[in-house]
């Protein structure tokens, strides 16, 4: 039996799409069958994010309208064996779907997939509702602003009212030169407030801006240091114990990377 | 300073949007964050920190208190005052408890002194 997880934040453009994607690359580079479930429905981006666009024939809202069956709907990865998309409609709205679908939907996939990511939409409406309708466990990204913070935390508020207990906390964007000069939110102060269990800490890197537009998962880029952090997320979620990456060790970015080599 | 008995225990950290109100004391197990707020007849007393929005004494009870172990809330109100941290002040990080509570008409905040 698979796990539905749902990524989720509240605000918009934290990195949500971003994180899907590179935990489903993650997940599926460590031999997982993993498939990726766009729930933000008209304004897709998940299958873009992976370069997997021109590949779509049928989505989410054909599956729900029984105009095809699931397993038209679901695109293999074209690098990654264990990887799979089911993309959300772009001509529809959030009101295509309704909870009970996602449930059913969510219940058909456990039962061929180890992990079953849901990309969720920004918001606390009907798209999120969809989104966290049928999933277990939930994954809360921020980025270390206050505004940020703030819908997270009233994001996790909905989950555990929902009965989504034991959220998990990825902080995305992390600048530690800024976090060092006081200039950002630090790492505790974020955990201070939110008071939920820290799954990784991904620092702000212009190769996800490149991967990302180029359509690959940075998780796949062995050299980078955020691909590195989203290997550990991904190691954690399958239960493994990983050390945190020491991202605010003297020495900075150069010592870190070369201790991540193995050079000490 | 307990006005009555009638006092409800909130085990939880409100998180933001989260509200509680209630026309009596109220004793919360926990944070009130940012975005969220408290609203008591009588006193409000947080076993955690008060950095939400709380109103003590809403039904015109002027010795209604608010009495936090971290008392830093977006805004601050008993009966008809209402305050706010200084615009640009530091976040003082008192160590100890501490009590708000009106005297002579101005809201003054003090280190609590259990009595």
């Amino acid at each position: 039996m698979g796990e539905v997880i749902v990524v989720t934040s509240g605000k918009g453009g934290v990195g949500k799409t971003t994180t899907t994607a590179n935990i489903g690359a993650g997940l599926a580079t460590l031999g997982h069958k993993v498939v990726l479930l766009d729930a933000d429905i008209g304004l897709r981006n998940l299958d873009v994010v992976l370069g997997l666009e021109n590949r779509i024939v049928y989505d989410i809202v054909d599956v729900t309208q029984g105009n095809c069956r699931l397993r038209q709907a679901i695109i293999k990865d074209k690098r990654l064996e264990g990887l799979h998309l089911l993309p959300a409609a772009q001509t529809k709205d959030k009101t295509a779907v309704s909870p009970e679908q996602m449930q059913e939907l969510c219940v058909e996939l456990k039962k061929e997939f180890d992990y079953i990511i849901i990309d969720c939409p920004a918001g606390i409406e009907q798209g999120f509702k969809n989104a966290i309708a049928g999933a277990q466990k939930a994954i809360v990204v921020t980025t270390p602003e206050v505004s940020a913070v703030r819908d997270a935390d009233r994001i996790i508020g909905l989950l555990e009212a929902a009965e989504l207990r034991d959220s998990k906390l990825i902080i995305n964007r992390l600048r530690v030169r800024m976090v060092k000069a006081g200039d950002m939110m630090s790492i505790d102060d974020i955990i201070e407030i939110l008071a939920i269990d820290l799954l990784g800490v991904v620092p702000d890197d212009d190769q996800v801006v490149i991967s990302t537009n180029k359509g690959e998962p940075v998780v796949l880029d062995e050299k980078s240091i955020s691909g590195q952090a989203y290997r550990n997320i991904s190691k954690r979620i399958t239960g493994e114990e990983v050390p945190f990456i020491d991202l605010q060790s003297e020495g900075g970015f150069f010592k870190t990377l070369r201790r991540m080599i193995g050079l000490k | 300073m307990l006005f009555d008995e009638n006092t409800i225990l909130v085990q939880r950290t409100l998180r933001s949007g989260q509200s509680v109100s209630y026309d009596g004391n109220v004793v919360i197990m926990g944070d009130v964050n940012p975005g969220a707020e408290v609203i008591a007849a009588g006193d409000v007393i947080v076993i955690g920190s008060l950095r939400g929005v709380v109103h003590a004494g809403a039904g015109g009870d002027i010795n209604a208190v608010v009495v936090a172990f971290k008392l830093v809330p977006t805004q601050l109100r008993i009966v008809d005052h209402i305050t706010r941290a200084p615009d640009g002040a530091a976040n003082t990080n008192s160590l100890k408890p501490e009590i708000a509570s009106l005297k002579n008409g101005v809201v003054t905040i003090e280190v609590f002194q259990p009595r």
